[in-house]
């Protein structure tokens, strides 16, 4: 473990895999920009292609920058920004940053933002960053099963606070999870599993909510099985 | 509009140029500070879109140097940029001081949403 002037606390093997993580960015955005630029061309089917590339590569992009927001904030690379956070915009800015990708596996995402539902004090950014992983896991998921049912962005006062997480019908679940947590025990980068596969969109997804000191766990809500996490309400806030 | 692009990456150059050219702008590319007080010499910018991390002086080194001079004080600048927006350490500096009107993370921004941020800073300010 070296530790530098800022106070950043990284193992070597953390920093060679952020290291990595940064610099697997500029391909995928290199080619996220030039598929973007090559959907004007003006055949349709290349332009539906290319539309494709730039989506898949913005959702690359996003799994790997989680990935290493994850290990700056577990490292005090950089700090946790606190700040109120009321949970439906967070959900309808999560919705909004997974629409391209959704589209793209032609999943409709169906936003539940429940009845009192509490603000909370958490570091937006890194919550996003959770959910929105959590929920291109859930999409490319509920693409593959037999049954085209959405996927629900939901929030709902659970009996321990706020649960926030995403639903659907497909076998995500404990077995995701398990396997995803699993990867902690054995080494901290799954990168073989980084680009894509479940595990480690929930493993990105679970290791920036330990940040916030929660925590994934299999939730059943209105009939449909997901995956969230528990996060507690600002009791200062209820009362403004 | 004519942009002043500062973007040491050739290939991102390349991308960034055609976006905004296909947008309506005209574009000057520099891949350094250096380069790009040439280029604002040759034709002044209504917006200048910059990454931070450029070879021999960064950014903010550019930035001070380029609001010395009287004539270019005004011109807005867009940051787009590989430095997380949560890491900038100058943000507020950036902003009160030295005329940035949005920071752009590349990861987490299409080319899209980089024209939508130039159109927007070069517009005129509503009275």
């Amino acid at each position: 473990m070296q530790q530098n002037g800022d106070g950043a606390q990284l193992s070597d093997q953390e920093r060679l895999f952020l290291g990595l993580a940064e610099q697997l960015s500029r391909p995928l955005l290199q080619i996220a920009q030039l598929a973007e630029l090559a959907a004007h061309d003006e055949l349709a089917a290349a332009h539906e292609r290319w539309q494709t590339a730039a989506a898949v590569s913005h959702a690359s992009l996003q799994l790997v920058e989680s990935y290493a927001l994850s290990l700056r904030v577990h490292g005090k690379v950089t700090p946790l920004h606190l700040e109120p956070v009321t949970v439906s915009s967070l959900l309808y800015d999560t919705a909004h940053h997974l629409q391209p990708f959704a589209k793209q596996y032609d999943v409709e995402l169906q936003l539940e933002p429940g009845p009192r539902v509490q603000p909370i004090i958490a570091d937006r950014a890194v919550l996003q960053s959770a959910l929105t992983s959590l929920g291109q896991v859930f999409v490319v998921a509920q693409a593959e099963a037999d049954e085209r049912t959405p996927v629900r962005l939901s929030a709902h006062r659970g009996r321990h606070g706020m649960v926030a997480g995403l639903y659907g019908k497909s076998t995500l679940g404990a077995e995701s999870l398990r396997r995803a947590q699993t990867l902690y025990g054995q080494a901290r980068q799954p990168l073989e599993h980084l680009v894509s596969g479940p595990a480690a969109g929930v493993f990105v997804a679970d290791s920036l909510l330990r940040t916030l000191a929660a925590r994934l766990h299999v939730a059943r809500y209105r009939g449909l099985t997901g995956l969230a996490a528990t996060l507690q309400p600002s009791q200062q806030l209820q009362l403004v | 509009m004519h942009v002043l692009l500062i973007e040491p990456d050739r290939l991102q150059a390349t991308a960034l140029t055609q976006a905004l050219t296909q947008a309506g702008h005209s574009v000057a590319q520099a891949v350094s500070a250096q380069a790009a007080v040439a280029r604002a010499d040759e034709r002044q910018p209504d917006v200048v879109v910059l990454e931070l991390q450029l070879p021999h002086h960064n950014g903010v080194e550019f930035l001070y140097e380029f609001r010395s001079y009287f004539e270019w004080l005004r011109i807005p600048v867009v940051v787009h940029s590989f430095v997380p927006p949560r890491e900038l350490k100058h943000a507020v500096t950036l902003a009160r001081e030295l005329g940035v009107v949005q920071t752009l993370y590349k990861p987490q921004t299409t080319l899209q949403q980089l024209c939508a941020a130039v159109a927007h800073a070069a517009a005129p300010v509503a009275s």
